[in-house]
């Protein structure tokens, strides 16, 4: 997998203080993808080991307090993708149980194949659905157009 | 023949009398008498100057000068050119005077004009209020300030702050209200008594009045520090009052108390709505909204907690039908472990509000408590936006209401080390020198008031709100002594001083990434404190070190600096200095970086700070925000929230308008129309709306150059 971005002390990408990964690859090449640079699954740098220690590591340092872990791109769920986030994910979670998982997926919540459904386990809340330029809509928070929305496990919107 | 040409451009025939007559006048200021020297000197001018056509006057000055200091009548010469200066001053100051005033007519001083960006200089009691202050600043640099300190303000050295208010007028800084001791205790407003309130809509109503007669004698803000507390007995009486009537009415107890409670709930929302309503709306004497600052937070009882969250929910609302973000009154909430801090702490819902009202309109800052209490000694709101006093007893209690600040004067550190020429020892040198002056300064604004009596503002001294009741004739001065008011030497551009000593070189660091220079950097700072220390030792009086915010004074040191030393990179090329101790807003760092580059400098300026975080909008994240607050809670006493909040009332955007050339401008619908947006800045430690107002040149400048930390 190949990664975009990654910031470590992140407020704008889901609640709360948060490490946010921006994974490259994407297969719904929406009109006005915000971040069309990240569709090509080869662009950015390559994702490593390396940097999922220091992602641990960030999310458990103890000056900054981080809330949880942000996975956007490009798309997660994208099925070259599904190996490396399902191993983050499952390490964050397994590492930090009290924090959450904040994900961004083009896909929608009904159609996700059994593969992405592994991954997102691990995840508590999804906003999930492309971007659609007729709908888009920047004044409601996390998303970008109406069509979008925002499962939480809380709530049972990701519950099978 | 010779002509003299005149320091207006004139030519004035060369005339021996005029010479003769001005040593004649020195010679007999130094106490002597000696006609054919007076001769010998006017002749050998004439003879100098006699083959020329023309002679500058300067020329003709400096000659007589010279013949004089080589004479031996040294003492006579030093009269000649003390009497000539004090007549170029006068000449100069007569000059501006004229052209300040000419400023205001022709609304063209954007100095003057914008000084202030709480003042709206386009109205006749602004302009009037405007007029007096160049007065009053003229006949104070005239007549009042001692020479030295005259020409320290007017280089630049320092800034004696409000001169167009003090010494002239025998005025304050800025207070505490000493409202509980009004309230209770009734006072006289104008020739109507004012009673002990029997409501909350009553008690709200006189306090704006109090705050509206306290701000036209003063000239720096008002304060009300812990407002919940203070009215909490009105809220009880108002309750009392409901509930008589529900249980004359409905009988059934439970039923009544209900009855009572959601009645006082909506009074109480009421009454705070009028009262921010009423201080919006507020001209004082001065011609401006005055600065008022409400501190709360604190209070657990039912009462406190309704005057909290009135005030809080009331702020989220805003005002009027774009219910535009109020910019007065400043709201400053204490958070303190035990009450709101945790989830499990009794007010913690309404610490929640609070994060939700920064988020939507800046205030309230935060005090955090424990802090607050280990850098100044006790727990209280400061004084306007960041004047903070110590801790003073009255008879084995501490004393906070009815308290004041009796002004600052500021250091212009970054003109020191331009000096210095990055030379250290010579830095540490000429500083205590300006420190000197800056005493002598603070000296001249506490003794302006020693012979004053009550009489000149009966609403602090004979009212209450000073918190005595002095008679009409009694001297005030007593009441400043022993610290219990606090008098402030203040500073400027930390930053821009260390760039312009250390800096120059090849390997110039920032500040922020080099322990070394950080540590300089409070070195300069933990000096000022020392001194102050020494002067409030020597004096008696409550001398504290004060970070200078003066949002004009962040544009004029830099100004008169770049005019004297040219574009220094580093220091005089932003046209702006950082104010105080400031991290450089230019440094991209996150919040919790700046909090601990920061968080040192209060315990030694702990007369006046505050810390602030540039934040995205945080209105869907107040829990990332409430991060950051909690991070501060044991690191900085003081801290405020900037974050985007503009309001387009065209398309209904909401974040942050782009500061174009030509004015504001509404990111998503391109609105450039000024009346129909609400754009709200941090100024200096207040808000304001500089679409409405303009900004002086330097902050508008700086205010574009701040980065967001997150
Ligand atoms: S799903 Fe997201 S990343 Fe993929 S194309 Fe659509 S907007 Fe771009
Ligand atoms: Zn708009």
């Amino acid at each position: 997998m190949n990664y975009h971005q990654y910031y470590p002390i992140d407020v704008v990408n889901g609640e709360g203080t948060r490490c946010t990964l921006f994974v490259s690859g994407c297969e719904h090449k929406c009109v006005g993808c915000h971040n069309a640079s990240t569709i090509k699954p080869d662009s950015g740098h390559p994702y490593t080991l390396e940097l999922e220690e220091q992602i641990l590591k960030d999310l458990g340092d103890p000056r900054i307090i981080r809330n949880g872990l942000s996975l956007s791109g490009g798309d997660p769920l994208y099925p070259g993708n599904l190996e490396a986030v399902g191993r983050l994910a499952r390490r964050v979670k397994e590492t930090y149980p009290d924090k959450n998982i904040w994900m961004w997926t083009g896909y929608v919540r009904e159609e996700l194949t059994p593969a992405q459904w592994d991954v997102v386990a691990y995840v508590d809340v999804l906003v999930d659905g492309p971007y659609i330029q007729a709908e888009r809509d920047i004044t409601q928070p996390w998303k970008g157009s109406r069509n979008q929305r925002i499962l939480r496990r809380e709530a049972g919107d990701l519950s099978l | 023949m010779t002509d003299i040409i005149k320091r207006d451009g004139s030519r004035q025939p060369f005339d021996i009398q005029r010479i003769i007559k001005a040593v004649a006048c020195a010679m007999n200021d130094a106490g002597l008498r000696d006609d054919d020297f007076v001769a010998s000197v006017a002749e050998s001018v004439r003879h100098a100057c006699e083959e020329k056509e023309t002679v500058d006057i300067y020329d003709v000055q400096s000659r007589v000068e010279n013949i004089m200091m080589r004479s031996r009548y040294k003492n006579a010469a030093r009269c000649y050119i003390e009497f000539r200066r004090t007549r170029d001053l006068e000449r100069e100051s007569r000059n501006t005077l004229n052209q300040e005033i000419l400023g205001i007519i022709n609304q063209d001083n954007e100095q003057i004009l914008n000084e202030n960006a709480n003042k709206d200089a386009k109205i006749i009691p602004t302009q009037r209020d405007l007029l007096a202050g160049v007065v009053a600043r003229y006949y104070a640099r005239q007549h009042i300030l001692p020479r030295n300190v005259c020409e320290a303000h007017d280089k630049g050295d320092i800034h004696f702050h409000d001169l167009d208010y003090s010494p002239f007028f025998p005025m304050f800084n800025c207070m505490l209200i000493d409202l509980e001791g009004m309230l209770s205790n009734g006072f006289k407003l104008g020739n109507a008594e004012i009673e002990t309130p029997k409501s909350i809509l009553t008690a709200t109503a006189i306090t704006a009045q109090i705050i509206a007669q306290v701000s036209s004698h003063i000239y720096g803000g008002t304060s009300i520090n812990e407002i919940d507390r203070i009215h909490a007995p009105y809220v009880r009486k108002t309750y009392d009052k409901h509930l008589a009537e529900g249980v004359r009415w409905i009988g059934e107890e439970e039923k009544a108390k209900a009855y009572a409670m959601e009645r006082t709930e909506k009074d109480c929302f009421d009454a705070y709505q009028a009262l921010e309503y009423e201080i919006n709306t507020l001209h004082t004497a001065n011609g401006q909204t005055p600065f008022v600052t409400f501190g709360f937070g604190l209070g657990t009882s039912w009462e406190e907690r309704l005057v909290q969250t009135s005030i809080l929910k009331n702020r989220i609302r805003g005002l009027g039908k774009n219910n535009k973000t109020p910019v007065f009154p400043k709201l400053v909430f204490a958070i303190r472990k035990g009450v709101n801090f945790s989830k499990d702490d009794p007010n913690y819902d309404i610490k929640q509000l609070a994060l939700e009202c920064a988020s939507k309109r800046m205030y309230p800052d935060i005090l955090n408590y424990d802090k607050l209490v280990e850098v100044t000694g006790s727990f209280k709101t400061p004084m306007g936006c960041r004047s903070f006093l110590g801790a003073y007893e009255e008879n084995g209690e501490l004393i906070h209401d009815g308290r004041n600040n009796l002004g600052v004067v500021s250091l212009n550190l970054p003109r020191i080390a331009l000096e210095s020429h990055g030379d250290e020892q010579r830095f540490w040198e000429l500083l205590e020198d300006r420190l000197s002056v800056a005493k002598d300064a603070l000296m001249c604004r506490i003794h302006r008031l020693d012979n004053v009596t009550a009489s000149v503002a009966p609403i602090l001294y004979v009212e209450g709100a000073c918190g005595v009741r002095l008679k009409p004739t009694d001297k005030v001065s007593h009441i400043f002594k022993n610290g219990r008011a606090s008098i402030s030497l203040g500073f400027i551009g930390i930053h821009e001083t260390i760039n312009a000593l250390y800096g120059n070189k090849e390997d110039g660091q920032h500040i922020y990434d080099n322990e070394q220079l950080r540590e300089k950097g409070l070195a300069i700072v933990q000096r000022l404190r020392s001194a102050v220390e020494e002067w409030k030792k020597e004096t008696g009086y409550g001398f504290s070190l004060y970070s200078t915010p003066s949002e004009s004074l962040c544009d004029r040191f830099c100004r008169l600096d770049e005019k004297e030393f040219g574009v220094v990179p580093g220091v005089t090329d932003k046209g702006y200095y950082t104010n105080s101790f400031h991290l450089d807003v230019e440094k991209k760092v996150t919040p919790y970086d700046k909090v601990d580059f920061e968080m040192e400098y209060p315990h030694h300026a702990s007369g006046g700070f505050i810390c602030y975080g540039e934040f995205p909008n945080m209105q869907h994240n107040t829990q990332a925000l409430e991060n950051v607050w909690d991070y501060t809670y044991d690191k900085v006493p003081y801290y405020g929230t900037n974050t985007p909040i503009d309001s387009c009332y065209s398309c209904g955007y909401e974040g942050e308008f782009d500061a174009t050339a030509r004015g504001f401008e509404c990111p998503s619908c391109k609105n450039r129309d000024s009346s129909k947006m609400s754009v709200t800045r941090r100024v200096c430690g207040y808000l304001g709306q500089p679409n409405s107002r303009p900004f002086i040149k330097g902050k508008q400048e700086e205010v574009t150059r701040r980065v967001k930390h997150l």
